[in-house]
């Protein structure tokens, strides 16, 4: 009995591998359809980038182009101060991220894990603020702003920002949740003050959390629109964003998208190099904590 | 260990917070202080050629006025107006801005623009009488009427919108050319639409079509050379359900369902009824001053101007279109900044560069009259544009309205009208009282605002 | 999950202040850049603001035009009609993310493709599909064409604007729904899936009463804020149908809002329909949170 037992355990195991393969390899060809449509019209921006202006409306419309110009690529530097698009852009993320992680993270530790009166209802109202669509605050920050004579500076894109950023400590305070109390009740005993606890334990236990939230906050910066628009006037504060913007209304009219989508491209790769240097802690970070309710 | 190291990012992070702040500050005290000189803003959009062209402008101005500084601000055509919205309200309005006629009224009402005539009566560089009169009525408005009255504005061009024709195509049709004084009637214009509207290499898809044309900036010329407006003269009543109105409608949707001379339905609303008429694939298609540049490159065959058919009334119509250039009721420095808009709207050198650069027809009448007769520069009947402005354009009904919603309702649901599917006449009694009703709330508005 | 505190002790009140401090910047932020900003807005929603400098007071008047309003109306049903793309996105993340937990090779390859739209900016997406969309030229109609299908003018057809702004915000968002599910899956605890097995149970029983329900928190998160973002969806519409599409068809509730105030000079008729719009969604996303809290269940 026993023989025929391993004998079957055998043969089951056998098929299943194999049926796991047969399996991968279906999966894989459907995540590679997928991707294909995922990253085909970015393909089309790099291969439009490439493109003499005309072939750009050719009927049938071509891949890969007879002859590929890369002097798209050395324009869009000469044509729009894109290099300064650039810095400013990294100037507003990079202060506002940093900055912001110190503040959102303190805040986090203490509507985890502190105990104080009114801690969730001011939480929920903290909460609200993500409700409030930008158009309704728009205005009356561009006033108080410009009466304290902060526009045509990075200044309004920066500080409010520095006070922290609520979807950070959402979901900060949710992977703090899943951290036992006692060890913030042994350091206390060992009578930490409450910002060495949070130096000392909490910072480095929230590090993934803060690596996920920090690449979804500087995204959001780095593709931030609306604002710049309202409060950069003169082309060397304005945002990378708003140079490119600038590109295309200014050159859609004379058709020159090889232009817009070379400058697109640019625009794209600080992104997306970012993100190839975090993924594994992304991933690792929503992993161990696994977002509970 | 790990302490020092969060403190260091920390104090870093601080560094930058400081370094910008201090970046910004410092910023706005230079360009506040500049040791005793006029500082004025200037805010416009435009295209490339035009920034080159009046950046310029400003530079002569800046050497004549050595005591005035200009800064320049540019956005492009889409985030102009929501910019010059938010900087009025936050009440940091340029000095010299750019502004839609149709916005005038609002602007009066709120005290933001200037009253600049008699700055403009007693300018030594700059003579009113050159500048199109037309060009100047646009902007006077005495609190009742727009047309007459104190001066809020000065034109930063006029652009009369005439009609083209593919010179080259109707040789080779063998069509006679049209006559560029006698415009053609209706039943004359279909009929040379469809022997134009042929397959020319005999593929059998049609590659060439007489025309196609897009509502919102050419169904004015069809409604009002047939005697009808969408709004009356005292300009509180909408008229749309005028027979004259719905028959000029409905004569435009059957270009395309009925007469079938344009390209089809969806085709039609696309940029690429313009890009076919560059290829050479329309027969007629509209022309406004700032197209020539664009057609100057891109253009391979023959074309010139001629005027629109006309309607029951035997004469032809069309728009003139403007942008104005204002000054702030607020500025610190009223003489010079209108100075600014006079050298903008009229010096003869920054008109030169822009008519060079093709965007524009000059804004003094002797510059322009000798404009069109010069047969170097194309298209050969440039008076046209000239006729326009002179005789047979027209504003749009919404500048002598306090906003446009009433106007934008009416092209809102018009596509169905245009594909075929509803009649002018169904879609008029529809659209009226919907109309009337958001002119009377902007009538209204107006009101309250001008209570204060 | 409030414990009451009985004893002041000293040790309670230190607790209580550096807890403040802590607290401080985020509550001070909120208040200046947010909560008076949207007090002012709110109390623009009673006049007739029109940006102007002009701001009287006439109590409900805007709200009784609002709801009158049938552009409003329109807006509210394009906005929440364009919803849809929300549980297509959540299904189809899922199985994406269970695909790429198998194991399959190519997965970090996969990964940065499938979120690469995700990273990208806004503006810059919307252009792009803006032209592949084009009816003669555009990407999508010569990929049809390869089956033979001719593919309708997309963004001019009222029956087709929408779909094609769902398809491309659910294109956008795959990339991280997939990553958040990802993770969710990677930390279900393997001896779940083992104990299965060898109680018997096939594929799908596995699926449904074991991964599903793990992976719970991280849906709930994700439609949340999904219904949040969706509610209040603009750039896209502005920058692909400037119009607000054709016949309104793909006008939303926000982007309504902003042709009101910057077309029209009508701020207190957009900040009361910002007003409306911030209930709608607080509504909403309360009721959530109460569905979420009865069929919660505790693991640990």
């Amino acid at each position: 009995m026993e023989v025929v037992l391993n004998k079957k355990t055998k043969v089951n195991v056998m098929s299943e591998k194999k049926r796991n393969s047969l399996i991968n390899s279906i999966l894989f060809v459907f995540l590679s359809v997928g991707a294909i449509f995922m990253i085909a019209p970015l393909l089309w921006m790099v291969s439009t980038s490439l493109k003499d202006k005309q072939d750009v409306f050719a009927l049938p419309p071509k891949w890969i182009p007879e002859t590929i110009h890369f002097n798209k690529y050395i324009e869009i530097w000469e044509k729009g101060p894109l290099l300064s698009g650039i810095i400013n852009s990294l100037t507003v993320a990079i202060t506002v991220t940093v900055v912001g992680t110190f503040t959102s993270s303190l805040a986090a530790f203490a509507f985890a894990k502190l105990r104080f009166p009114g801690k969730n209802k001011i939480f929920l109202l903290l909460l609200t603020s993500m409700m409030i669509p930008y158009p309704v605050v728009m205005i009356p920050q561009f006033i108080m702003f410009s009466s304290i004579e902060w526009t045509d500076t990075l200044l309004p894109l920066i500080v409010p920002g520095l006070f922290g950023n609520i979807m950070m400590i959402f979901f900060l305070r949710q992977y703090l949740n899943s951290v036992p109390d006692s060890i913030i009740e042994a350091a206390k005993i060992d009578g930490c003050s409450y910002f060495q606890i949070y130096y000392k334990i909490i910072l480095p236990l929230i590090r993934p959390a803060i690596a996920a939230q920090l690449i979804l906050w500087f995204m959001g910066i780095w593709n931030d629109y609306l604002a710049p628009i309202i409060y950069l006037n003169s082309p060397e504060k304005q945002t990378l964003q708003l140079v490119i913007a600038n590109f295309n209304a200014t050159y859609a009219i004379q058709s020159d998208y090889p232009l817009i989508m070379a400058a697109s491209v640019v625009a794209l790769l600080p992104m997306i190099i970012v993100f190839v240097i975090f993924q594994k802690q992304i991933i690792e970070s929503i992993a161990i904590s696994g977002i509970k309710g | 260990m790990k302490w020092r190291k969060k403190a260091k990012v920390f104090f870093t992070a601080l560094v930058f917070i400081i370094a910008t702040v201090v970046a910004g500050c410092s910023n706005k005290e230079s360009s506040s202080d500049s040791g005793g000189k006029v500082e004025l803003t200037f805010m416009f959009s435009g295209q490339p050629q035009e920034q080159t062209a009046y950046k310029n402008v400003v530079k002569k101005f800046e050497e004549k006025h050595p005591n005035v500084k200009v800064n320049v601000v540019v956005t492009t055509g889409d985030q102009y107006a929501t910019k010059l919205k938010a900087a009025i309200a936050g009440r940091k309005i340029p000095d010299v801005f750019y502004f839609n006629p149709g916005e005038l009224r609002a602007y009066v009402n709120s005290n933001i623009l200037l009253d600049i005539t008699k700055y403009v009566e007693s300018s030594k560089d700059v003579n009113l009488n050159d500048i199109w009169e037309k060009g100047i009525n646009k902007y006077r408005f005495d609190g009742e009427k727009v047309g007459q009255g104190s001066i809020y504005g000065l034109p930063k061009d006029l652009g009369p919108f005439a009609l083209g024709y593919n010179k080259t195509m109707f040789e080779k049709t063998g069509i006679p050319l049209p006559d560029k004084d006698k415009p053609y009637t209706w039943e004359e214009f279909i009929e040379v639409c469809k022997k134009l509207t042929r397959d020319t290499n005999g593929d059998g898809k049609l590659d060439q079509w007489g025309t196609g044309l897009n509502a919102t900036w050419t169904l004015q010329a069809f409604v009002w050379s047939n005697g009808a407006d969408w709004i009356d003269e005292s300009k509180t009543k909408v008229t749309v359900d005028d027979p004259k109105f719905i028959e000029a409608l409905q004569f435009f949707a059957d270009m395309q369902n009925k007469y079938k001379v344009t390209p089809s339905i969806a085709e039609a609303q696309t940029l690429d009824t313009y890009q076919r008429w560059l290829r050479g694939q329309l027969g007629f298609f509209p022309v406004g001053p700032w197209d020539l540049a664009a057609f100057d490159k891109q253009i391979k065959f023959e074309y010139d101007l001629i005027p629109w058919p006309a309607g029951s009334t035997g004469k032809p119509a069309t728009w003139v279109g403007s942008l104005g250039i204002g000054v702030s009721s607020m500025t610190k420095h009223p003489k010079e900044a209108v100075e600014l808009a006079l050298y903008l709207s009229a010096d003869p050198e920054g008109q030169k560069a822009l008519v060079d650069q093709r965007v524009q027809l000059p804004n003094s009448v002797k510059v322009a009259k000798e404009w069109a007769k010069d047969p170097s520069i194309k298209p050969e009947n440039k008076q046209e544009f000239l006729d326009i402005i002179n005789d047979y354009g027209r504003s749009f009904p919404t500048e002598f309205t306090y906003n446009g919603e009433w106007y934008d309702e009416f092209y809102r649901n018009l596509q169905p009208v245009l594909d075929g599917k509803m009649t002018a006449e169904e879609y008029v009694k529809k659209a009226k009282p919907k109309m009337q009703k958001l002119l009377d709330q902007a009538i209204e508005q107006e009101k309250q605002a001008s209570k204060k | 999950m409030e414990e009451k505190i009985t004893q002041k002790s000293s040790l309670y009140r230190k607790e209580k202040i550096y807890a403040y401090i802590f607290i401080s910047a985020p509550v001070i932020g909120f208040v200046i850049f947010t909560l008076f900003p949207a007090l002012y807005s709110l109390y623009g929603a009673f006049t007739d603001w029109n940006g102007l400098g002009q701001m009287n007071f006439i109590g409900l008047e805007n709200f009784k035009e609002l709801f009158k309003d049938e552009y409003f109306y329109k807006s509210m049903y394009n906005t929440i009609f364009m919803m849809i793309g929300i549980p297509i996105g959540v299904v189809l993340s899922l199985l994406l993310a269970l695909a790429l937990n198998r194991g399959v090779p190519g997965t970090n390859v996969f990964r940065v493709i499938y979120y690469i739209p995700v990273i990208s900016s806004i503006a810059a997406i919307s252009i792009l599909w803006q032209w592949a969309y084009n009816g003669d030229y555009g990407l999508v109609n010569q990929f049809l064409s390869v089956f033979g299908i001719k593919g309708p003018n997309w963004l001019q057809n009222v029956h087709t604007v929408k779909p094609a702004l769902i398809i491309m915000a659910v294109w956008k968002g795959l990339g991280y729904t997939m990553l958040l599910y990802l993770a969710a899956l990677q930390s279900v605890p393997k001896t779940f899936y083992e104990a299965a097995k060898l109680d018997g149970a096939n594929a799908f029983q596995t699926f449904w009463y074991i991964t599903l329900p793990m992976v719970k928190p991280v849906t709930f998160f994700i439609v949340v804020t999904s219904i949040i973002g969706g509610a209040q969806i603009f750039t896209e519409i502005n920058v692909m149908t400037p119009t607000g599409g054709p016949e309104f068809s793909s006008a939303s509730v926000v982007w309504y809002i902003w042709q009101k105030a910057f077309g029209n000079f009508q701020l207190g008729y957009a900040s009361a329909m910002a007003v409306v719009l911030g209930i709608f969604i607080f509504i909403v996303t309360y009721i959530q949170f109460k569905l979420n809290e009865r069929s919660t269940f505790d693991m640990d």
